[in-house]
């Protein structure tokens, strides 16, 4: 198997490059204090030499959102102007009710308690509840995104998810040759 | 004065941890030193009750359970002892406003369970993925009726302890403990000799940690296509 380096918490990485004045990206897992960077996380560490870019790819199963990805969610009700969605993530999403394709004031959508939908996390950071929005906002287009009917949702770990999500998962391929599927795999750890 | 199971002083017993073995819960693990044996279960970050909300930074809750009866106050030492060791490490500040909630179940105790409760506890934290500034672990030292020193001491020879001593480090650099208690009459000179005991035992169990939680990693990363 290739070189592959495990980090543990308090490990000090080198973080060494041939320029003097060049910008680190620290990416999950990574943490600075004291001029150094240490892990945070158990997982094995990932360098762009090309970019300076450095982090760490653990499995966990607890969502913590982050802008621009997918999640599968569970609508809990409507608020005011939005829909409060389950993500998994320590706080409840807000979906606003024009954050859909072709909805305007006299145009919204109407989804029930319980109704399963494909969203784009829009806002999420550490101080705010996380927000989420059914279309890409820049085209306007739902782009896979809205209500996902019928089927059935299951649970997974956040880094099969991943794997899910990646171009050549054999699992989704070979199911593919037997049974035709529709299936949309949030990064929160929930399949469609 | 030879101990029952013949260790040395400074030697400790046989660890053993089983990682991420609970399916429901966001991370476990259970470690066991000899015959104690000690399960944590983490949650986190997860959704707080306002009245623990913090603003800033994650509310640590840590529950302890006796293996016989229920919660008593001496258990709540032990609650104590894990939650004052990892509100300094978990980097709460990440997750503001959410909690961190660590059940730990004794499930069997044989001596040196609040360091099995510690130890236990960083593999649970490790293994639900929340970001920890080091890994900590603990060992316990008595000083005997004739003032000799062992570590990692069982039920039997704890009973009869003039003073026992709980150190936990971290694998930073730095040679201030993460946790410090010590009970019973001593003189410096016995707490100095259970420190440095204790900064050697935990050095073995935290390589020891170090290589169960590369191996659970290395599987995972050799199972994934």
């Amino acid at each position: 198997m290739a070189d592959v380096k495990v980090v543990v918490p308090g490990d000090v990485i080198d973080t060494h490059t041939e320029e003097d004045d060049a910008v680190l990206r620290l990416g999950p897992g990574l943490t600075q204090h004291a001029g150094k960077v240490s892990a945070v996380a158990a997982g094995v560490l990932h360098a762009s030499p090309d970019t300076n870019h450095f982090w760490v790819v653990s499995n966990k199963r607890r969502y913590v959102p982050a802008e621009g990805e997918p999640v599968v969610g569970v609508v809990l009700g409507r608020h005011g102007e939005g829909y409060r969605v389950d993500i998994g993530s320590a706080h409840d999403a807000l979906l606003p009710l024009l954050a859909f394709e072709g909805a305007t004031r006299r145009n919204k959508p109407n989804l029930v308690v319980g109704a399963t939908v494909y969203a784009r996390v829009s806002v999420a950071n550490e101080m705010m509840d996380p927000e989420l929005e059914c279309f890409n906002s820049h085209t306007g287009k739902s782009e896979g995104y809205g209500e996902l009917t019928h089927g059935f949702t299951f649970k997974c770990s956040l880094g099969l998810a991943r794997r899910l999500l990646s171009a050549k998962a054999p699992v989704l391929s070979a199911l593919g040759e037997q049974v035709p599927f529709e299936a949309a795999v949030g990064v929160n750890g929930r399949v469609w | 004065m030879a101990r029952p199971d013949r260790r040395d002083p400074t030697q400790i017993r046989a660890l053993h941890c089983v990682l991420g073995q609970l399916n429901r819960v966001d991370g476990s693990a259970q470690f066991s030193a000899g015959d104690t044996s000690v399960l944590c279960g983490v949650y986190g970050p997860v959704d707080v009750k306002l009245y623990d909300e913090k603003l800033d930074r994650a509310h640590i809750e840590v529950k302890f359970r006796p293996d016989i009866g229920v919660p008593t106050t001496k258990d709540k030492w032990v609650e104590d002892a894990v939650r004052t060791t990892f509100e300094r490490e978990i980097l709460g500040q990440l997750h503001p406003r959410t909690l961190v909630q660590i059940n730990v179940q004794l499930c069997q105790g044989d001596g040196s369970v609040d360091a099995a409760a510690i130890n236990a506890t960083t593999l649970a934290l490790i293994d639900a993925g929340i970001p920890l500034r080091a890994m900590v672990a603990a060992a316990t030292c008595i000083v005997r009726p004739d003032h000799s020193i062992i570590v990692d001491p069982t039920q039997e020879e704890a009973d009869s302890a003039l003073s026992t001593h709980t150190f936990a480090f971290s694998n930073l650099q730095s040679n201030s403990p993460a946790y410090v208690d010590s009970r019973g009459e001593f003189s410096l000179d016995e707490y100095n000799a259970c420190y440095d005991m204790c900064i050697a035992a935990v050095d073995r169990t935290l390589a020891f940690m170090r290589t169960a939680v590369e191996g659970k990693i290395l599987k995972e990363t050799q199972t994934a296509l």
